[in-house]
């Protein structure tokens, strides 16, 4: 479904990320884990769109979309829940919510499952976003990107400064989407919430990747043990 | 007291319209317009020229209008282009700089070539009384057309489709990128409103007052004004901090005469800035 | 569709950062080679008065530069009071003299403090509020407003509208054709000195670090509001300055003589297109725009239609100023041409 290769990224000429290649096939959840700095944020910000690559290719759903802005690319079935979430912070819920579903205006049987999937949205539709709590913020972000029923979701480091309550909320509510079909791609620190969703991981180190393999051959590998489970 | 009420609410009114397209444009895309006063004169004078040429007033009016709309088409397209590409102060400073450049262009073509030419819509007959206080017709149908004008906007950005999508912008540009919509079309949208919005100041300033060629850097200087005042994007901001600024502006030149009532003024919204830089209704950074 | 950080006005300042490269030797030298290139100039236009007067309002127009200079290009206030500035020092001086009957001497440094130390009130408060680049911009351009209004609403003290003549003064050196042009240029070289030795010393040193980063800078040890407020100080001592002595060598003035459209708009392009920040732009800019603005006379409001498309011109194309550009140029060439060249 979304193929990348030999995707290079970055700031001011200096790559951050270099030579990047993976792949999601549909129906999957994938994890991309690795420390602060490792260039998570880089590479799906030129994935998506918000900044331009400076080498390499992404393919979604067979379609050339490497370097296309991102206002063009959400609206091919990719949504993307950025790390500081980027809600509109004056609007309500209900407001940010049916924004998630542009051009198209809400439909009433997304924005149902949305607010089935996060009770605590429905109970706050007209709140504003900038009064909410972090989590609550986290939970319309994702809702927000699951308005225009996408093909893929994208999330980068969706627990952050989450109560691991909350966190596993947020994972559980993802597993229920997967199940009816959606593809997930997701960027962590919290590696063993991630390591229990997803399929496949790639670890990302100073910009590469630098290991790849299914979740569960991951977290039995020392070396990611060490580092990302701080186990010895 | 009651008739410098009324008055300041007059004042106020065209003053919180000036405001609009101006914090509207800055709100959004973070550009100074410096040129927005020469954008309203134009529109005055295309209005001029077709009465000239026999064209009945309400088309005339309606040609100055979507004149207003094609030069904040215009702007976005070319003098706009290079300041785009930066971000934050320097796109402030930059957009200040080439609008004035173009504000100067404007004022030397029209006073060299056309210094006389003057708009004055005279809405016929006799004055109507208001509470009391006999109110001339002009005044009245400019203070009409003001708050249709406010009303249609905020119906807009409120229950629009397209309103939410400029507001999600001027909230949060990435948020909106992410959500499909493109700040570049938005901006290009709300330079035309801002356009027509100049061109609305002219026409209704015209029905109180003659709109001359000179008008220019006043228009522009205290629509900058009751912006900052209002808050940087918020056009109920500008609504509300015309308001206030019309009835002390009128207030005070009862009291004490013109030119220290323009100091008043001045010093009110220097005060407002200094407690609160964000404006009455702005966001805080 | 890049992503970058934009870091204030880095893209039109082309002198962020940069030490001065000269030896107190070449700094006075080049100094005293400005002054004797603009000392001659009263040998081919002392014949006419009215010339003389253009070039003595050019010399005026270099100090406000420069003065500008030190507030903007060292330290990055926008300051939209030049002309307001300049205004206390010329009309203060004006009343002082000739209302309260103060020798010249005494109202031109009286007018000259109280310029100063409004300046630096302005950047007190703007410093205190924390008033980024733009709202600074726009407190002084109320603060000029505010002044013009005065100048017109107090009509018994200012003489409104039409200003008034400065009678002290009226038979000193002052007001005949050529010594007020040396009077004006010791004033330029002057602010130039001290301007230029400020940039050696470890105010400019401050003043340059809080110009790059003001973070960086506050981390370093450097109190950027105090060295503002200094940078304030000091410009607008030389604004009041010299917006006093212009005053006594015209013999009047008027609100047009200090207003925001003649002074303002006009210092912000001399100061671009020479250079900001850099240490002779306001002298390119100050001696080019007099020289242009005398050419464009002939063209009556057209002048006003050609100074907006210069300026379009110079932002476009020339963001960073003359001196900067032609710098840089010559060092790329420099540098290609060691390259090129085997060693």
């Amino acid at each position: 479904m979304l193929e990348v290769s030999g995707l290079s990224a970055g700031y001011e000429g200096n790559d951050v990320v270099k030579d990047i290649a993976f792949h999601i096939d549909p129906g999957e959840a994938v994890m991309i884990i690795g420390s602060n700095g490792a260039g998570k944020t880089t590479l799906f910000r030129s994935v998506i769109g918000l900044i331009a690559p400076s080498s390499g290719e992404v393919r979604f759903q067979g379609e050339d979309i490497t370097g296309v802005p991102a206002q063009r690319v959400v609206r091919r079935g990719i949504s993307f829940v950025p790390a500081e979430r980027h809600l509109f912070p004056r609007m309500t819920v209900l407001e940010n919510l049916s924004l998630g579903a542009y051009p198209k205006r809400p439909d009433l049987e997304t924005m149902t499952l949305v607010m089935d999937l996060f009770p605590r949205l429905d109970e706050r539709r007209k709140q504003t976003a900038g009064t909410m709590s972090g989590g609550e913020q986290q939970m319309l972000a994702v809702g927000r990107a699951l308005m225009s029923n996408p093909s893929l979701i994208v999330l980068d480091e969706p627990t952050t400064g989450l109560a691991p309550k909350l966190a596993a909320e947020a994972y559980e509510a993802l597993g229920v989407l997967r199940k009816r079909g959606l593809t997930v791609l997701v960027a962590e620190q919290q590696v063993p919430l991630a390591m229990a969703f997803t399929d496949r991981g790639y670890v990302l180190e100073n910009g590469r990747i630098r290991t790849e393999g299914t979740s569960a051959k991951l977290a039995a590998d020392p070396d990611v043990r060490r580092a990302y489970l701080g186990i010895a | 007291m009651i008739a410098n009420v009324l008055d300041g609410i007059v004042l106020g009114l065209q003053f919180g319209l000036l405001a609009a397209g101006l914090t509207l444009v800055y709100g959004l895309g973070g550009v100074l317009n410096f040129a927005y006063g020469q954008m309203a004169v134009i529109s005055a004078m295309v209005v001029v020229f077709a009465i000239d040429a026999g064209v009945p007033a309400l088309p005339a009016v309606a040609l100055g209008l979507v004149a207003g709309g094609l030069l904040g088409l215009l702007l976005d397209q070319t003098i706009l282009r290079p300041v785009y590409r930066l971000q934050g102060e320097a796109r402030v400073l930059l957009s200040l700089l080439l609008t004035l450049g173009v504000a100067f262009i404007v004022d030397g073509f029209l006073n060299w070539r056309y210094p006389l030419k003057a708009l004055s819509l005279f809405i016929g007959g006799g004055p109507v009384e208001i509470l009391g206080v006999p109110m001339r017709r002009g005044s009245l149908v400019a203070s009409a057309i003001t708050l249709v004008t406010f009303a249609a906007l905020f119906a807009f950005f409120r229950f629009s489709t397209l309103g939410r999508a400029v507001r999600s912008v001027i909230e949060d540009e990435e948020g909106a990128r992410l959500v499909g919509i493109d700040p570049a079309r938005m901006m290009r949208l709300i330079l035309i409103v801002s356009g027509v919005l100049a061109a609305l100041v002219a026409v209704t300033r015209s029905m109180v007052v003659p709109v001359d060629v000179q008008a220019g850097f006043s228009i522009t200087v205290f629509a900058l004004i009751v912006t900052v005042v209002g808050g940087l994007g918020s056009v109920a901001g500008a609504l509300l901090a015309g308001l206030i600024l019309g009835i002390v502006n009128v207030i005070a030149a009862d009291l004490i005469g013109t030119f220290m009532s323009l100091v008043i003024l001045l010093g009110a919204a220097a005060v407002t800035i200094l407690i609160r830089p964000s404006g009455l209704l702005g966001v805080k950074e | 569709m890049s992503d970058r950080l934009a870091t204030g006005t880095s893209s039109l300042v082309g002198e962020v950062g940069r030490r001065p490269s000269r030896t107190l030797r070449s700094l006075l030298l080049s100094i005293a080679a400005v002054g004797a290139a603009l000392a001659l100039v009263p040998l081919w236009v002392g014949d006419s008065g009215v010339l003389m007067g253009v070039a003595v309002l050019g010399l005026a127009f270099a100090c406000y530069t420069i003065g500008f200079n030190v507030i903007f290009g060292s330290t990055g206030q926008l300051f939209l009071s030049v002309g307001a500035l300049a205004g206390i020092g010329g009309y203060g001086g004006a009343i002082l003299a000739d209302t309260v009957g103060l020798p010249v001497v005494v109202s031109i440094v009286l007018a000259t403090l109280a310029s100063g130390l409004t300046g630096g009130l302005l950047s007190f408060v703007a410093v205190r509020r924390s008033l980024g680049i733009i709202f600074t911009g726009i407190i002084t351009l109320i603060f000029s407003l505010t002044f013009e209004a005065l100048l017109l609403g107090l009509g018994n003290l200012t003489g409104g509208e039409n200003g008034f003549f400065i009678e002290s003064g009226a038979n000193s050196f002052l007001r005949e054709r050529i010594p007020p042009y040396y009077v004006m240029l010791a004033l330029v070289l002057g602010f130039l000195l001290v301007h230029g030795l400020l940039r050696r010393s470890h105010v400019g040193w401050a003043w340059r670090a809080l110009r790059d980063d003001e973070v960086t800078a506050e981390l370093a040890g450097v109190d950027v509001a105090r060295y503002r407020v200094y940078g304030a100080l000091i410009g607008a001592t030389m604004l009041g300055l010299a917006g006093a002595t212009y005053a006594f060598t015209e013999g009047r003035v008027s609100p047009t003589t200090y207003g925001f459209a003649k002074v303002d708009v006009v210092v912000i392009v001399m100061l671009a297109f020479g250079g900001i920040g850099t240490l002779f732009g306001p002298i390119l800019g100050a001696v080019t725009f007099t020289i242009v603005d005398e050419v464009l006379i002939g063209f009556g409001q057209l002048r006003l239609l050609v100074f907006g498309a210069l300026i379009l011109l110079l932002f476009l194309f020339l963001p960073q100023g003359v001196i900067p550009t032609v710098r840089n140029f010559i060092a790329k060439r420099w540098v290609s041409q060691a390259a090129a060249s085997p060693d």
